[in-house]
């Protein structure tokens, strides 16, 4: 049977649950359709628990194969429906929609990533990537920060990336309380103290994933260093409940975050109103 | 040209049999005393020639308000396809024949929507001129003479009906009625002349749309916004009404075992409070002043996004149905532009 609605889900059973926090679950789910090997880093796909709805998650992982990872918080209805499945049930998939972080751009510059909570989840697909084609890019820098120590995602992961020598990763949180296991040298602090911090010059490409409020003062605290606007990258958290261009819930300004983003860089925001994220005509 | 045909009036009892033969009819009645809705006809006498604006624009026909998309059942997932009738919409004036233009834009564009498109298929649209009112405003968006939409555009010239031919589709049509009509002559091409210059200086309202799209960018905090925004119900009656107005709602229905269920699409509308609102309890435009400044914009403005078209048509049907009488658009328009007028520091 052809699947001709764009709005058809294909079929993926829930392969793996990892708990990462209490209420962050690390989901790996196999892909009938195999149209999510095309992820991109920055992309993201509609999840749909039968019954319940859809939900935009973006892709966490560098490279999908016949199965693809997401990283879904418990916050609503349907994240809180897929939580109570286990595994070996199946959910609906589509996409990938949209356009992630620009790869190729990147080739040959150096490059800061930057996560605040669970954007972490979208940066980690962008870091496994260049990771994956290390020697297209020049210097690596990847920070991370959150509220509390103990909602550090991909903790694991994280005990590798400091061990590298080609990434430099700054890791902040506001609050700690230890000992977590495995223990990471976590800075008390933010994501924008980790920016002065870091050797961040301008000509960095920088990309960024996270809370609307976190944008707004880490996108100051680059400028402060000299990189330009086009040099920006945000993926914005908007509701693409379709992912096609067609419902209009995911609308800034006058454009569809779910086919024109979810990333943007910094240039084309400064084009729009209703971006809450980032001072307007700042240059 | 040779593709403009007239039909004399007394004949249009068996150019509407011709119609019914082919399908099930479509026209505006009147169901009250100054309100009109497109509904199945069975006869002329029920068709409201001299309606003006529908309650809903004809865009349900293609896009119902309510529709099944998906179904599963255990574990298999199904497109919903259900038999769809074959359709004639009559009746329909230039600005909703815009707003089809506008429509099939969105939902043809990649990936295609097959939902819609299969009803648009399945349909034949024959447009009817009108004579505008104190509400209407298709001069300025210009939209006032249909442009496309149609399979056959029907002017009105006195004693007969002038049809325009859009598709091969309402060629085909126009051939089958070969016997009741005739080819324009140059007598009928100049009353068809006529009635369209008529029409044109006939608007009374209406405003100058050369800086709309300018004034819209440079008036975006214009205190206008906070006041009509105040005055919002956000009761949502200004977007099912719109001819352009496309946003929906994904919904799933279970079956109470939870074993089967469907998805359905519902029409949303981005002035009800939720609408910009993401899981986390974070709303991006959480006050009737972002909601209506948005669908304002997107109306005059249009899109930012390659499309570039602005998305009003001019039918006036969010001026006549808005409760809170906020949404009258030309008057929004004149106000933005006077701002325009009033410069803060006068400059030699």
């Amino acid at each position: 049977m052809s699947l001709s609605s764009p709005l058809i889900s294909a079929k993926g059973i829930i392969r793996t649950i990892v708990p990462m926090t209490n209420d962050n679950h690390l989901f790996e789910f196999s892909d009938s359709s195999g149209a999510l090997r095309a992820c991109k880093p920055g992309q993201f796909v509609e999840l749909w628990v039968p019954g319940v709805g859809e939900c935009p998650i973006s892709v966490c992982s560098g490279r999908v194969g016949d199965t693809i990872q997401l990283m879904v918080r418990k916050v609503g209805r349907v994240t809180s429906a897929l939580f109570q499945m286990s595994e070996g049930d199946w959910v609906g998939l589509r996409g990938p929609y949209g356009h992630g972080f620009p790869v190729d751009k990147y080739k040959g510059k150096n490059l800061c990533l930057v996560a605040g909570g669970l954007g972490v989840a979208p940066i980690r697909s962008l870091w496994q990537y260049v990771i994956d084609h290390r020697e297209d890019f020049g210097k690596l820098i990847l920070i991370y920060g959150m509220r509390h120590s103990f909602d550090l995602l991909f903790r694991q992961e994280f005990q590798l990336l400091l061990r590298r020598k080609d990434i430099e990763v700054y890791i902040a949180a506001e609050d700690t309380a230890g000992p977590e296991i495995p223990s990471l040298t976590v800075q008390l602090g933010r994501v924008t103290d980790m920016i002065d911090l870091a050797p961040i010059s301008a000509d960095f490409e920088v990309a960024l994933c996270g809370p609307p409020v976190m944008y707004k003062y880490a996108v100051e605290r680059l400028q402060k260093k000299g990189i330009p606007a086009s040099n920006l990258w945000l993926s914005l958290e908007r509701h693409m409940k379709c992912g096609i261009g067609k419902c209009g819930h995911c609308f800034v300004g006058g454009r569809f975050t779910c086919k024109s983003g979810p990333v943007f860089s910094l240039a084309e925001l400064n084009l729009l109103p209703e971006v809450i994220e980032c001072n307007h005509g700042g240059i | 040209m040779n593709n403009c045909f007239v039909l004399v009036k007394e004949l249009f009892e068996e150019f509407f049999a011709l119609l019914q033969a082919r399908g099930v009819v479509y026209a505006p009645v009147r169901v009250s005393a100054q309100s009109f809705s497109f509904r199945k006809v069975d006869s002329v006498s029920e068709i409201a020639f001299e309606a003006l604006r529908t309650i809903l624009p004809p865009k349900k026909f293609f896009y119902p308000q309510q529709e099944t998309i998906i179904t599963y059942e255990g574990d298999t997932i199904r497109e919903h396809e259900p038999e769809i009738p074959f359709q004639i919409l009559f009746g329909v004036h230039p600005c909703d024949l815009a707003g089809f233009g506008i429509m099939d834009t969105i939902f043809g564009a990649e990936p295609a929507d097959n939902h819609y498109r299969r009803r648009r298929e399945k349909s034949l649209v024959i447009g009817l001129s009108c004579m505008p009112d104190r509400h209407c405003f298709c001069q300025s968006m210009g939209t006032e003479c249909p442009r496309g939409g149609y399979d056959l555009f029907v002017t009105d010239i006195g004693d007969e009906y002038f049809f325009s031919v859009g598709t091969p589709a309402g060629f085909e049509l126009l051939q089958s009625a070969r016997e009741l009509v005739s080819a324009a002559t140059e007598t009928h091409r100049d009353r068809y002349k006529n009635f369209w210059n008529t029409r044109a200086d006939s608007f009374t309202n209406g405003f100058s749309p050369d800086n709309l799209h300018s004034v819209l960018d440079m008036e975006w905090d214009n205190e206008i916004w906070t006041e009509l925004g105040q005055r919002c119900l956000s009761c949502g009656n200004c977007t099912p009404v719109c001819p352009t107005c496309y946003c929906f709602d994904l919904v799933d229905i279970a079956s109470l075992n939870g074993e089967s269920g469907e998805r359905r699409r519902e029409w949303d509308s981005c002035q009800f409070s939720g609408f910009a609102s993401v899981a986390g309890d974070f709303n991006f435009r959480p006050t009737p002043v972002d909601r209506l400044k948005f669908w304002y914009r997107h109306k005059l403005h249009g899109f930012d996004d390659p499309y570039g078209f602005k998305t009003c048509v001019g039918c006036g049907r969010c001026t006549v149905s808005c409760p809170a009488g906020i949404d009258d658009l030309v008057d929004v328009v004149k106000r933005l532009q006077k701002s325009r007028e009033r410069v803060s520091h006068v400059t030699k």
